[in-house]
């Protein structure tokens, strides 16, 4: 069940925008990045850029924990915080995981 | 041991970018090729949290309204509200003209 709070309502927000607006963003940043092309256009290109919003861009997406939100300490694989993480370990729920002992 | 001239060895560059179809590109110029090269990773991200629905009473009274659902906090709220505005403590009202609103500025 996921949980959800007002950052990971934004988290999917930013989600969403960098699916919808990817294409559009890697079109211009080819054309800003070409150094073949002329300073105007690659300018003008890097101003388009500037007007795409804050949640389009693919580094405002952070991985939080899908049961408590918590944005820290998380194990992408698993999509869990080091709590969770843990308990569900203890508790046989993460096939293949279990506490090392030796 | 015999050396290799720089041209020579320029000349066997451009020949093997011809054979392999690579792209041939001796001065090292950003093409910005590896914009267009790397994968979209839109759809991956999206994978990442489960797919969920938002549930709220308020969207649940609009969708079955045969249900007769009653939201109690509301009517708390608006049972309030009314107490309040029979002490004369509620909002004020609007200001009509400039005036009235510069008058209850002074009073503030």
């Amino acid at each position: 069940m996921l949980f959800v709070n007002a950052r990971v309502l934004r988290d999917i927000k930013a989600r969403k925008g960098v699916l919808d607006n990817e294409l559009l963003r890697r079109a211009y940043l080819y054309v800003a990045r070409d150094q073949r092309q002329p300073p105007q256009i690659r300018h003008q290109a890097q101003l388009q850029l500037n007007t795409f919003g804050r949640y389009t861009r693919p580094t405002t997406v952070k991985n939080r924990c899908v049961e408590t939100g918590r944005g820290r300490g998380i194990m992408s694989e698993f999509g869990l915080c080091r709590t969770v993480f843990r308990l569900k370990a203890r508790n046989h729920e993460l096939p293949g995981v279990h506490k090392a002992s030796w | 041991m015999a050396s290799i001239a720089p041209s020579a060895l320029a000349t066997l560059n451009r020949v093997r970018c011809q054979i392999f179809q690579t792209a041939y590109n001796p001065t090292s110029t950003r093409t910005g090729a590896k914009y267009l090269r790397k994968r979209l990773r839109g759809p991956s991200m999206m994978k990442y949290y489960p797919p969920y629905q938002q549930l709220s009473l308020a969207k649940l009274m609009k969708d079955y309204p045969e249900w007769d659902i009653v939201d109690e906090e509301e009517q708390i709220r608006l049972r309030d509200v009314e107490d309040r505005k029979k002490r004369g403590k509620g909002a004020p009202t609007k200001a009509k003209n400039k005036e009235e609103s510069r008058r209850t500025q002074r009073r503030r």
